[in-house]
């Protein structure tokens, strides 16, 4: 028996041999391979989503970038006097009879009438089609202008006014002559006279500012709508549900963190707190239906019961970014605090809360910044609407007026028929990023400005 | 000697500052501490020694009552200060804490400039009138935490910006400031170095005038250098309770003994 084991030990575990460190083994070069490997997965996750993100900003910014640019006409227009004021008593009433019909004509007998002065061969273009390069939103700033200025009737003015969408799309690109010939609202003989005054300098496109402070427009008038309301719905919304986020936010998460005892029922409302952070936005839009609208009357489309959906669906999130910032906060200074004899109060509020509002702030943003692009509980609320009109100033009951909210716009354009409006479409979501992008950057200040100091 | 004492052992006072009787700590199930009884003098360094996990620092958080923000925490018997349970209903702990100052293990200065750390109790405690007293409180604290020469050009400075041992001082310093009657300390050397140890026991014998002095420390030597009285707890049992000359010299329990030589613990 003993010889047995003896005999056995040395064939159960042979003599070391010597391996030199220079020559891998062939468990370390498989370890090494996976390691290459896992090595090049994580490049090509990488490089996957980068170029993803590449081609996605790539289509957005060719599509949008031409929505900051807008052909428009500059053309003396002698202001008749007889035909805009045919009572001849400049009374804004009396005025008011003569609609947009009779500036339509004015501005386009006007227009052939200056091409025919300046010898530009309107050669296969009736006058009609001449007339059909006037935005129809021109004659309505021209009725307006005149309304608001009785005194320039008569005179002739240096006049502004935006080129019609498919002459704008010809400056930017996007019309071509191909396309020209199958589309029955522009001919190759439109697009020549553009070509035209062009060189004479009466047709140029510009940044425009009109896209940014203009309200929304009609199908037809692709070139005269603008991203204002629904700026100042985003702005109006996103002022509302900071003032009622943060008190919520802060005041629930330092309960939660510092004051309430540890049992059942913080138990659920932790669980529930992370459950309403996970449900699909579209549902807070259903209850804010039901509840802001249908029962607390809140008007509909406006600002106000937008901020309050999206509170409510950024409330769990900044709860939980709040209260992961509390509790960084190293209890060691709470300990200090209450060692000195400061109450719970004072502890939370002079030491707590100044190291957490780095996180809390950042938390916020950010919170914000998906609030801001939220746009399914929007569609619910009426907030997908066609409002053509700005809402008032902040304390004059502005957010209880109808108003759109960036995203929205987006949708609501996106889904129209005229390709200028997917231009425009593109160009909101510009603008939209751009606001995320700034918010992003200042969260990122934030919290690198206030790194934590312990 | 290494250990020799750097104060002077004997009992010079005998006035009864906390009475701890029958003192019971439960952490939900868990018993802590098991019927407590000490008698803690005025104007002394009570040394709390013992193994890890023995309840040395448990029962020294009862004594103002931090206890109370460990949820699961439940404390049984009574402890008298000047011959007031602190744990009846009427007492309010941010009053208590305000008497019975604590220095923690690992010092925990307030991301907030020098001065303003050893002024905070003060001010939360409306103990000065205007700046003036204020800036006077500021200074006495920090000489007698002996730190006024090392800080008094930069008082405006982050208190985290110094080095441990004088953090440790700056954390002595704010809880000599509120003018508490006992100064609990939670192994306060345990994070510093030996000369900043020597600096600190130094202190703590001087704080000694003011007030009582409450240590718990691993340190069996620290205990010896700086303590009158010495309490050996182990696993939740106060074993034995006396003179730290007595205790280092002739203990009466085996246990304690063993500890001592390094038997145990």
């Amino acid at each position: 028996m003993t010889d047995l084991t003896s005999a056995s030990i040395p064939a159960a575990h042979p003599a070391p041999r010597k391996s030199s460190l220079l020559t891998q083994s062939a468990l370390v070069k498989k370890r090494n391979a996976a390691e290459a490997r896992f090595k090049y997965y994580g490049i090509a996750a990488i490089t996957i989503s980068l170029s993803v993100l590449a081609i996605m900003l790539w289509t957005i910014f060719s599509d949008g970038l031409s929505a900051f640019k807008q052909a428009t006409f500059t053309f003396p227009v002698t202001l008749d006097a007889e035909r805009l004021d045919p009572k001849g008593n400049r009374d804004r009433a009396e005025m008011m009879k003569v609609t947009t019909i009779g500036y339509t004509s004015l501005l386009n007998e006007q227009l052939v009438g200056y091409l025919d002065a300046r010898g530009i061969s309107t050669e296969g273009v009736d006058d009609r089609e001449i007339g059909a390069f006037i935005s129809r939103d021109t004659p309505a700033r021209l009725r307006n202008l005149v309304l608001d200025n009785p005194g320039i009737l008569g005179q002739t003015i240096e006049f502004n006014g935006y080129a019609t969408g498919r002459i704008d799309g010809y400056l930017k690109g996007r019309v071509t002559r191909d396309s020209a010939e199958l589309d029955t609202n522009i001919s190759v003989a439109q697009l020549d006279l553009a070509d035209r005054m062009v060189d004479e300098g009466m047709l140029s496109a510009s940044f425009n500012w009109g896209f940014l402070t203009n309200p929304d427009a009609s199908d037809q008038r692709p070139e005269a709508s603008g991203l204002g309301v629904a700026l100042i719905g985003s702005a109006y919304m996103m002022l509302l549900v900071a003032i009622m986020v943060l008190p919520l936010g802060v005041a629930a998460s330092i309960y939660l963190e510092e004051f309430a005892p540890k049992n059942r029922w913080t138990d659920l409302i932790e669980v529930n707190i992370s459950n309403l952070a996970a449900v699909p936005s579209i549902v807070y839009g259903i209850l804010g239906l039901a509840i802001f609208i249908n029962f607390a009357k809140v008007p509909q489309s406006s600002p106000m019961v937008g901020a309050l959906v999206l509170t409510l669906m950024t409330l769990p999130t900044i709860i939980i970014a709040t209260r992961a910032a509390i509790r960084a906060v190293p209890p060691s200074i709470r300990d200090a605090a209450l060692g000195v004899g400061a109450s719970k109060m004072q502890t939370v509020f002079h030491h707590v809360l100044p190291l957490a509002a780095p996180g809390i702030l950042t938390g916020t943003i950010l919170g914000l910044a998906s609030a801001l692009g939220e746009t399914a509980p929007l569609l619910l609320i009426g907030m997908v609407a066609f409002v053509a009109n700005y809402p008032a100033g902040p304390l004059d009951g502005g957010m209880l007026d109808p108003a759109t909210a960036l995203p929205v716009q987006v949708y609501s354009w996106a889904s129209r028929s005229d390709p200028a409006f997917i231009e425009r479409s593109a160009g909101a979501i510009i603008v939209l990023l751009a606001f995320l992008v700034v918010m992003n950057i200042v969260a990122i200040l934030l919290r690198r400005r206030f790194e934590r100091r312990w | 000697m290494y250990d020799a004492p750097i104060s002077e052992t004997r009992v010079t006072q005998n006035e009864m500052k906390i009475t701890a009787r029958g003192v019971q700590v439960f952490y939900g199930e868990k018993q802590a501490l098991i019927n407590v009884d000490v008698d803690i003098l005025d104007h002394t360094v009570t040394a709390f020694i013992g193994p890890s996990g023995c309840g040395k620092s448990t029962f020294l958080r009862c004594l103002n009552r931090m206890n109370d923000t460990v949820a699961s925490a439940r404390v049984e018997g009574e402890i008298l200060l000047d011959g007031e349970n602190i744990y009846d209903k009427r007492v309010d702990p941010v009053q208590l804490r305000a008497k019975v100052g604590m220095v923690f293990q690992k010092p925990n200065p307030f991301p907030k400039s020098i001065y303003d750390n050893v002024a905070y109790g003060p001010k939360i405690h409306g103990l000065t009138r205007n700046k003036a007293e204020l800036d006077q409180i500021v200074e006495e604290s920090l000489r007698k935490a002996a730190l006024w020469n090392e800080v008094k050009d930069r008082l405006h400075e982050a208190g985290t910006g110094l080095s441990g041992g004088q953090q440790q001082r700056l954390c002595i310093a704010r809880a000599v400031a509120t003018a508490p009657e006992v100064l609990l300390m939670d192994e306060p050397c345990s994070a510093l170095d030996p000369i900043a140890t020597a600096q600190v026991e130094e202190l703590i014998d001087e704080l000694r005038a003011s007030f009582s002095v409450v240590i718990v420390t691993h340190s069996m030597q620290q205990a010896a250098r700086v303590s009158q009285k010495t309490a050996f707890f182990h696993l939740g049992s106060l074993v034995e309770y006396g003179d730290t000359n007595h205790i280092f010299t002739n203990p009466t329990d085996p246990r304690t003994e063993s500890y001592i030589t390094g038997r145990i613990g």
